[in-house]
């Protein structure tokens, strides 16, 4: 049950850090490209690059909530 | 948000210029165009496409003479401008002329300086040229590691010609190898093909001096490198005497030249009819007064100004000027980072003030960040000037610091769990190791205030722009998110479980007003700020990993077998999370700010407040 547990965190956090990463790793060279074009974007490009962030921060919070929720 | 004032100021067309310096001393008058039926813009014209010349000359002067920048120099109309717009011209050639010799003379000197490292290596190979007075020499520099080039060289070079060739080599300090190619002159030609098709790069003599060969080139060189700096000085001496000669008059000239252009710039604004001229702006509410009395001393009466009427909050072309107190004031280097609110609207610098140091610090929450921060914020602070970028940024970092230090205190954090481990710290308010739930909890409650205040600023937004329909509906969805949040704490034995029933039935109620009040799409809407108030748990994701890894760092010491690997690998995760704490949580308490909170009532698109004002050379890239 435990090692099940386990796996389930693991998964829990580590799906949506794939998911995360390939968000982010289309996001970033765009926001690049427009960037060197329009300085003046850089903060909606901040926030276009934090919001992939929200799948594994939730995923980290339902991995602690697996974890901590048998403890 | 300052309320403005249309005003009105109208007088005999001979006092337009005279009333116009008036207004540009005042520093106060906004500005537009006159909406007068039948009057026309008429651009800047031929004076200030001259003026705009004269600046540039200038300017171009001065920039090349290389005057020290002067925060304001006063402005000194010219006896006459055509005198001024020779100096200018003129001093700009001269100082163009000189500045582009001293580049090229600095140029020089450093290209000769480089080639001085090859040299000294050949120096000592150059009696060898001698010893072949009909032969040619070839110098080469070999890259640094290129292991044994030289060896290979002279191998093939050595087939190629059947020896009639001296290959003597010399390491130069930067790890390249300086390479003297001695060919007699039946192979010359081939080793210089041989060199040029094995991409064996020849070092040329420097340009300049006259000479081909590199031996009769040396002594050259040396006389000039000896030259280059006599001549540097002369021409510098020459321009610090132009630079003093001029320098103050061109700099008043440039002020001059900047006030009038703005006074041009605002008399096209103005409807000049044969006898009349009329300016109309914006100026703040309290200045009316000011502005009254001071045109009617110093113009007469025969120049009136007149308030056209206190706009309404729904006036969209009134210009913005945000006025915040001095403590939330740093905070609008946040708001303004997005297009300004529109007039009326409300200016979100309040909130972001308060909130956003919060986030910061409960995500960070440990005394020895904090004071890791407050020492940011005073570096940043002494290295600024008053009403900067920086000195706004140090002012947010010193409250993100003491937010940090507060919480830290609740939460018994220093630099993780070193403060309990080594003083006993005990948390004031929770332990986030432990209290992971509460901690979560926490911050979802402060996701509810956040959004439903977001809601609320968006009914007084609404209502403050006449539509009381959408006000009413952004009311009621703050209601339904507060009596769901509500329901859920009865269901969940928070609060008393008889609440849940009364809540259910007036969401029930709630639900058909909202759509009757904002459509269908008010339900994804109100769905939407549910997900967004789950985006709140980052605070106690990033929380409670920043924690961890100060936790991991802390255990190093006593993991690594040595005290003295794991007290610097401990430093080393430390200094790692503070790296982190100082970007990670400045994203996304942003992002928590731009998406879920300004999104729910913030409506950009305000111009901003720019008076008629005498130039600053600092605000004005001068």
């Amino acid at each position: 049950m435990q090692n099940a547990l386990a796996l389930a965190a693991a998964l829990a956090i580590g799906l949506p850090a794939v998911a995360t990463a390939w968000a982010q790793g289309r996001i970033g060279p765009a926001a690049s490209a427009a960037l060197s074009e329009k300085p003046e974007l850089s903060t909606t490009a901040i926030i276009l690059i934090a919001i992939p962030e929200t799948m594994v921060i939730l995923g980290f919070v339902v991995a602690v909530l697996i974890l901590r929720g048998n403890m | 948000m300052i309320r403005m004032t249309r005003v009105r100021i109208a007088g005999p067309r001979t006092l337009l210029d005279r009333t116009l310096r008036v207004l540009q001393d005042l520093e106060v008058v906004h500005v537009v165009r006159a909406e007068i039926p039948g009057a026309h813009a008429s651009p800047p014209g031929r004076e200030a496409r001259r003026l705009r010349r004269i600046v540039e000359d200038d300017e171009a002067a001065l920039r090349s003479l290389k005057a020290p920048s002067v925060a304001s120099r006063p402005s000194v109309e010219p006896v006459s401008l055509p005198r001024a717009a020779a100096l200018a011209r003129r001093t700009r050639r001269r100082a163009e002329r000189l500045a582009g010799t001293l580049s090229a003379l600095e140029d020089e000197r450093v290209v000769l300086l480089r080639y001085q490292e090859f040299f000294a290596a050949f120096e000592s190979l150059l009696e060898h040229e001698l010893a072949w007075p009909d032969g040619r020499a070839f110098y080469v520099v070999l890259r640094a590691g290129a292991g044994d080039a030289v060896r290979r060289l002279r191998t093939s070079l050595d087939a190629a010609v059947d020896g009639q060739i001296e290959v003597l080599p010399r390491p130069l300090p930067s790890g390249e190898t300086a390479v003297l190619i001695l060919a007699s002159a039946e192979v010359a030609a081939k080793v210089g093909q041989l060199l040029s098709a094995s991409r064996v790069q020849e070092l040329p003599a420097p340009e300049g001096l006259g000479e081909t060969s590199l031996l009769r080139a040396l002594p050259a060189l040396r006389a000039r490198l000896t030259e280059i700096p006599k001549a540097i000085a002369k021409y510098e001496a020459e321009r610090r005497a132009v630079r003093e000669a001029v320098q103050l008059e061109l700099e008043s000239l440039r002020t001059w030249l900047h006030d009038r252009l703005l006074v041009l710039e605002a008399r096209a604004q103005a409807h000049t009819g044969s006898h009349l001229f009329v300016i109309e702006g914006w100026i703040p509410g309290p200045e009316l007064d000011v502005l009254t009395t001071r045109v009617l001393h110093e113009l007469g009466p025969e120049v009136f100004v007149e308030g056209v009427a206190t706009e309404p909050w729904s006036r969209g072309d009134a210009p913005v000027e945000l006025a915040n107190p001095p403590l939330f004031r740093p905070f609008e280097v946040i708001t303004r980072t997005l297009p300004l609110p529109r007039y009326g609207t409300i200016d979100p610098t309040p909130f972001v003030a308060v909130f956003f140091p919060m986030f910061v610090g409960m995500m960070l929450g440990d005394v020895g960040i904090g004071a890791l921060l407050v020492v940011v914020a005073v570096v940043l602070r002494l290295r600024s000037r008053p009403r900067t970028t920086l000195r706004s940024v140090a002012a947010v970092a010193g409250a993100c610091a003491a937010f940090t230090v507060v919480f830290g205190l609740l939460f018994g954090e220093l630099f993780g769990d070193l403060g309990a481990r080594t003083f006993g710290m005990r948390p004031l308010g929770f332990d986030r190791q432990e209290a992971i739930m509460p901690f979560l909890a926490l911050t979802l409650a402060l996701g509810v205030v956040h959004v439903v205040l977001g809601l609320v600023l968006a009914v007084v937004n609404a209502w403050r722009q006449g539509h009381r329909r959408q006000a009413l509906g952004r009311g009621v969805a703050a209601l339904m998110v507060t009596l769901t949040v509500m329901a859920l704490l009865a269901a969940l034995r928070l609060l008393p479980h008889a609440l849940f029933t009364p809540l259910v039935i007036a969401l029930l109620v709630a639900f058909p007003i909202l759509i009757l009040l904002e459509g269908v799409i008010a339900v994804i809407e109100l769905v939407s700020n549910f997900g967004q108030i789950l985006s709140y748990a980052r605070i106690m994701a990033l929380g409670t990993a920043s924690m961890m890894l100060a936790i991991v760092a802390n255990r190093m010491v006593g993991a690594m077998g040595s005290v003295l690997v794991g007290v610097l690998f401990a430093l080393l995760f430390h200094v790692v999370n503070f790296a982190i704490g100082l970007f990670s949580p400045t994203i996304h308490a942003l992002r928590l700010h731009y998406v879920e909170f300004f999104g729910r009532f913030f409506s950009p698109g305000g111009t901003a407040y720019r008076p008629l004002t005498h130039w600053h050379p600092s605000e004005q890239g001068g």
